[in-house]
């Protein structure tokens, strides 16, 4: 195994760590005060130092090792991690962080980074007991390594090495020699339950767990430094010798396995023998046989031979549980970022090539190649929408990160805020979720520093003490909605007027409307704020943020009430790469309709047009229509070819007008065309910077007779029109 | 037709001797340095962006990337290009805020690679040319001829591109 690989992983390894730990200790904060809470930060704690000791990172080995002892007595009660000392430990998680960033040469190079250490640690003192005075020097002893070392008994080791342990070069049986040489192997059993079918059998892959019974005199940590190579990925679990019986129904509690006999797993465990267990599955097997109907053989195993009822339901209902609950850890593989683009983009142009066959395997009118590449069509898809579920992610780890910020920055303006999410479980685009970080958190800043009002003001205004910021995801109309709101002052469009004249943005006596007025925030160089404080009111922020989201194909919008606070809404497209879509033809020009909003399709003509004015009735509903002709200045194409859905003389006019009816929030609108093709599979082609400005249009696609089109951005045609109603598209017939 | 260069490729050689692709616009000669030309391809059906300004002839689909294609003459301020058999579109690359931008250029005809040294380059006029000054890299003579060295980074620049498209649009809302 390549260190440096190794290193990696410790890397990305610690860095969730460091994300669990700060999320505990803000679990902390909001008042969860609990042992499963302290248990997790201890365990990131302590996970990171004997990881950083693997690598012989001694300066991040010392520093955590004295943090995790102030946690290690918070677990214990002897002390409580509130106030002062939380805040402490907050910022000793950051110094943590930090000194994972630098590697120990930078380390002893920034004399800065061992000040804080020291300065951190020497806040910490006055929570050490009294005689643990030189804690910098003492090394205290893990209590986690104390237990009865050193006694002489069996120990029992549970081992589900990595799969690519053999990859990698590591053979389970060079551990087993090891362990011979430092004590006596009672008994190994070999677990078998995870091979697979002989055809998906991969000899490099290794499938087999070990349970293993170990006569020594060796401490825990000698027989843990065996497995120092494959400890990452592997799964090790050590019980000492003369443990209670509960250990090892934890134990069995954890196994991996899945449908694992209860009998092999009491076995393996070496709490039963196997002869007990040879009886036992005799008797189930003759009353089986007697009375036709199984019993449960943790009942049989009871009653055969006594054995502790607990340790047999621990085991049951394992059984029962691995089904449903599968340990997260075990199922999750690390793949590089860049490589799953790569497959994405593969994929991308597979799409395209798939589309391409369909049409030339339609022109040859042979019918099983048609079928054929009917199939293929069928699993393109699936294979598409795999890939890009991949790519996927839950926007709440990005949210939790907020809440740190939210804690800080209130603490440090002497506000009292709290944070609401909402949605977190709502997935988008990992590209997206990358990108979101900057944008979101100037918006989390601007809200917490001019949103939220002060605390006297606050109760002035007849508001609660404690300000509130909400943080929602959800989707809508093939869209991602991220909203952030705060229940602060609001901003008032007059201010922003007077600012925007000052600042030259806006001539003195401009027309604008109070939306358009605070629209004007987005503007480069503008700031509201009558403080400039450290945090935000650098007059950069707002127009990034915007240009951020503009880059994601995005949208933003503010929405803000004096006195009620303000409202961002940030509105994202699904992904980036590939969407389904309708395929309509105006003139010469191809457009893709983004499936997302399609609602239905008709033609104009069997619907009742309302005298004077763009719009129809369906089914009662009034819904306003756009003709793409119009919009984009299309002249017909000459020799107008009839469409397939072309039907004779059904309006004045001399073609039929087909309709694709879409919807973007509470807008329904129709979009008109000469034609429509059907539904299609369209790869993004972003449109250069260069035609930024063409309202109405989001992208551009490849046909599958290489054709382009464009795919129109529904939210901004019809915001394109409702902002032109009035002058060019009412008068049209 | 299409021809490989790279930047690289100029290192090797002397720094005052610098390579130059020269095509024709409309009788006038004008030449943009190789490096930032990627290849040359025949014209073929431009499909129209709806609602663009002149000098935005369309979009191409180069090998499944789409690209757009502007008229030079236009962006240069003479009459746009009438298509015939030569006319030809040079596929450039620029790179501006650490971003790849490529561009299709339709011009009338593409004549030859030059390489010139810095001593057959003059300065360009005040005015005279006919162009904004800060387009022109410099003038040489070639047979008798002048070509006019374009600086693409600024005839070129995207973000002057979007803004008088976005000019465009507002003349046409207002």
């Amino acid at each position: 195994m390549e260190l440096e690989g190794a290193l990696g992983t410790f890397y990305a390894e610690s860095q969730e760590l460091l994300e669990s730990m700060e999320d505990a200790l803000l679990r902390l904060d909001s008042g969860e005060y609990d042992s499963d809470v302290l248990n997790e930060i201890f365990r990131s704690a302590h996970t990171i130092k004997g990881s950083a000791g693997i690598f012989g990172l001694d300066h991040i080995v010392e520093f955590t090792h004295v943090v995790e002892n102030i946690l290690d007595r918070a677990r214990d009660d002897e002390i409580r991690l509130e106030e002062e000392l939380l805040n402490i430990i907050f910022k000793c998680r950051d110094h943590i962080a930090e000194l994972i960033n630098h590697d120990l040469e930078a380390f002893n190079d920034s004399p800065n980074l061992a000040q804080t250490g020291k300065q951190l640690l020497d806040g910490l003192i006055p929570w050490f007991k009294s005689n643990d005075a030189d804690i910098h020097e003492k090394k205290i002893v893990d209590k986690v390594g104390l237990e009865t070392e050193g006694a002489t008994g069996d120990w029992h080791l549970s081992l589900r090495l990595s799969k690519d342990c053999l990859r990698n070069g590591m053979d389970p049986i060079s551990f087993l020699n090891y362990l011979s040489s430092i004590g006596e192997l009672r008994q190994i059993i070999t677990l078998e339950d995870s091979l697979p079918d002989i055809e998906e059998f991969d000899a490099e892959t290794l499938y087999l767990g070990y349970e293993i019974s170990l006569q020594s005199n060796s401490s825990r940590e000698e027989i843990e430094n065996t497995f120092t190579f494959v400890r990452e990925d592997s799964e090790i679990r050590i019980i000492p010798p003369n443990s209670t019986i509960e250990e090892y129904i934890a134990l069995i509690e954890a196994l991996p396995e899945d449908d694992k006999r209860i009998g092999e797993i009491l076995v393996g465990c070496g709490a039963i023998s196997s002869e007990t267990l040879c009886k036992a599955l005799q008797v189930q097997e003759n009353e089986t046989k007697s009375s036709n109907q199984s019993r449960k053989i943790g009942e049989v195993l009871v009653e055969s031979s006594g054995l502790p009822e607990k340790v047999v339901n621990a085991a049951a209902e394992k059984q029962e549980d691995t089904k449903e609950r599968k340990k997260p850890s075990s199922q999750l593989i690390r793949i590089d970022a860049d490589r799953l683009d790569h497959l994405i983009n593969l994929i991308g142009e597979l799409v395209i090539n798939r589309q391409r066959v369909n049409l030339l395997a339609g022109e040859t009118r042979h019918e099983s190649l048609i079928e054929a590449v009917g199939d293929l069509e069928n699993f393109t898809e699936q294979l598409r929408d795999a890939a890009l579920n991949l790519r996927m992610v839950q926007i709440g780890s990005t949210f939790q990160k907020f809440k740190r910020i939210v804690r800080d920055t209130a603490q440090e303006l002497g506000k009292d805020i709290n944070l609401i999410l909402e949605g977190t479980e709502t997935e988008l685009d990992r590209l997206m979720v990358e990108k979101l970080g900057d944008p979101l958190t100037h918006i989390i800043r601007n809200a917490i520093d001019h949103g939220i009002e002060a605390k006297e003001q606050r109760l002035a205004n007849g508001k609660s003490e404690t300000g509130t910021i909400k943080m929602a995801a959800f989707h809508e109309a093939g869209s991602i909605v991220i909203e952030v709101s705060d229940d602060g002052g609001g901003i008032a469009p007059e201010k922003i007027r007077a600012k925007a004249v000052i600042k030259e943005i806006i001539s003195e006596d401009a027309n604008l409307s109070d939306q358009e007025l605070l629209h004007l925030v987005f503007h480069p160089g503008f700031s509201t704020a009558e403080s400039v404080t450290n945090l935000s009111g650098r007059g950069v922020g707002m127009d990034v943020v915007k240009r951020n989201v503009e880059a994601l194909q995005g949208t933003i919008d503010i929405n803000s009430k004096v006195g009620f606070g303000t409202r961002f809404q940030i509105r994202l497209p699904l992904t980036l790469a590939i969407i389904d879509g309708f395929h309509v033809q105006s003139g010469n020009t191809h457009f893709i309709v983004p499936q997302s909003s399609v609602v239905e399709c008709t033609d104009l003509g069997s619907h009742e047009k309302m005298e004077n004015r763009n719009c129809i009735n369906v089914r009662g509903e009034m819904i306003p229509f756009i003709k793409l002709g119009d919009v984009f200045k299309i002249s017909p194409s000459e020799g107008e070819t009839a469409s397939y859905l072309y039907r004779e003389g059904k309006s004045a006019s001399s073609h039929t007008e087909n309709l694709v009816i879409a919807r973007y929030g509470e807008f329904t609108a129709g979009i008109v065309a000469d034609q429509l093709h059907g539904e299609i599979q369209t790869v993004v082609k972003p449109l250069g910077p260069i035609f930024k400005p063409l309202r109405g249009i989001g992208g551009s696609t490849l046909l599958g007779n290489g054709e382009i089109a464009f795919i129109l951005d529904i939210p901004q045609l019809i915001e394109s029109v409702i902002s032109n109603e009035g002058t060019t598209f009412t008068v049209n017939e | 037709m299409s021809k490989d260069s790279s930047p690289d490729r100029s290192i090797d050689e002397p720094k005052n001797r610098r390579q130059f692709l020269t095509f024709c616009l409309n009788n006038e000669y004008f030449g943009m340095e190789l490096h930032q030309t990627r290849e040359i391809l025949e014209y073929s059906d431009v499909t129209d962006v709806p609602l663009m300004p002149g000098f935005m002839s369309g979009v191409i689909n180069l090998r499944g990337e789409v690209v757009p294609v502007i008229d030079l003459a236009i962006r240069l301020g003479r009459d746009p290009i009438k298509l015939h058999k030569r006319t030809c579109i040079v596929i450039i690359e620029l790179h501006s805020y650490e971003q790849k931008h490529v561009l299709g250029l339709l011009v009338d005809s593409v004549s030859e690679v030059v390489e010139l040294d810095t001593s057959d380059v003059e300065e360009a006029p005040a005015f005279g040319a006919n162009i904004r000054a800060e387009f022109i890299l410099g003038i040489a003579k070639k047979e008798e001829q002048f070509v006019i060295l374009l600086d693409a980074e600024k005839t070129l620049s995207p973000i002057e591109l979007a803004s008088l498209v976005e000019a465009e649009f507002q003349a046409t809302e207002d």
